[in-house]
């Protein structure tokens, strides 16, 4: 908005430099140097506004709004976290097993019963027959149904 | 008159944090010129210095438990208004094109009389093509008439690296005006 647009609102502001500078003027012509002390004293003698009058009630107005919206519900974290160190154990002795799983399939030193339903075990599932297909998707279910379950007593408050 | 305002600004925070929200609106009432001022010098649009120093109180009533007390509560609440407003216009950036750095005659001056009044409006914009970080500097120094320290806490940061930004701030602007302004007086030709 143009300074011109309010003449009523802006006010000049007169300041003296903390520096004791005086208002005196040094003549300087539109495109000449310009020193540190005219710099201060032009750049001191800002434009002012006045808040508009509603500017205080508006204000409050957005605060008690704030103040009425309810605090968001903090996360349940004390009976969360029995669940979710559950859930960090399980996923800790899953990977392990897994993966000294492998490494005993991989040296080939695993019991040979093992092996050989591994091996019976991943083509099955890798050709994606029926049985295995179902199985998976059955555990998968059921995965599905405790997470949202837990989730939604989580959320009604009761364990 | 400081240290009364100080102790009343906080009997008023005091108030709100037990739940009594008026002690706010005495709050907005004391400071309410100071923050859209400040918020003014760096947008230049007095619509949106309002908006801005109303996002500003709304900030400070959210986060009052975060006020230690160190300092003045005028220190914090300056200091997180400019810490918004900066924000605020690296969101939506306010751009015065060089071209457009002296401001049309006012109308006035046909008698020669506000010509340097002309000239000294042309040179606070100017403040304006300075890159941000020499802008915030000088908008801040002079905001808090010239006060280091004052300014760079609310800038939050140590008071060597705000002088370095004045300085710098003021070279650049000392050694461009003269060029700015001719530009825009060869515009207006």
């Amino acid at each position: 908005m143009p300074d011109s647009a309010m003449p009523e609102a802006i006010l000049p502001q007169s300041m003296v430099s903390a520096t004791g500078m005086t208002h005196e003027r040094d003549r300087m012509d539109m495109g000449g140097s310009m020193n540190n002390d005219e710099l201060d004293r032009i750049l001191s003698k800002q434009d002012e506004i006045k808040p508009s009058s509603g500017f205080a009630l508006s204000v409050m107005e957005a605060v008690r709004e704030d103040a009425a919206v309810p605090p968001p519900i903090p996360f349940p974290w004390k009976r969360a976290l029995p669940v979710l160190l559950v859930a960090a154990l399980t996923l800790i002795v899953v990977v392990v097993t897994g993966t000294a799983a492998i490494v005993q399939f991989s040296r080939g030193d695993m019991p040979s019963q093992v092996a050989s339903s591994l091996r019976d075990l991943l083509p099955a599932y890798a050709r994606g027959s029926a049985g295995a297909g179902l199985a998976w998707t059955a555990v998968a279910l059921l995965a599905a149904f405790v997470c949202v379950k837990l989730s939604m007593n989580l959320a009604s408050g009761r364990t | 008159m400081a240290i009364k305002s100080a102790a009343d600004d906080q009997l008023a925070v005091e108030r709100v944090l037990t739940g009594d929200i008026s002690g706010f609106e005495e709050i907005v009432r004391r400071w309410q010129s100071p923050l859209v001022n400040l918020a003014y010098r760096f947008c230049h649009d007095r619509g949106r210095a309002e908006e801005m120093a109303q996002e500003a109180f709304l900030r400070a009533y959210r986060n009052l438990k975060q006020w230690r007390k160190e300092a003045a509560f005028s220190t914090w609440m300056f200091a997180l208004a400019t810490n918004f407003y900066r924000s605020e216009l690296r969101r939506i950036p306010v751009h015065i094109p060089i071209d457009e750095i002296r401001e049309p005659a006012d109308p006035r001056a046909q008698d020669g009389g506000f010509e340097e009044e002309d000239r000294d409006r042309a040179v606070r914009r100017a403040v304006f093509a300075l890159p941000q970080k020499y802008r915030e500097a000088l908008v801040l120094f002079y905001f808090h008439e010239m006060d280091v320290p004052a300014a760079a806490r609310s800038l939050g940061m140590p008071e060597g690296t705000f002088k370095a930004r004045l300085f710098r701030g003021r070279e650049i602007l000392r050694a461009k005006l003269p060029q700015w302004l001719t530009v825009s007086r060869l515009k207006e030709a």
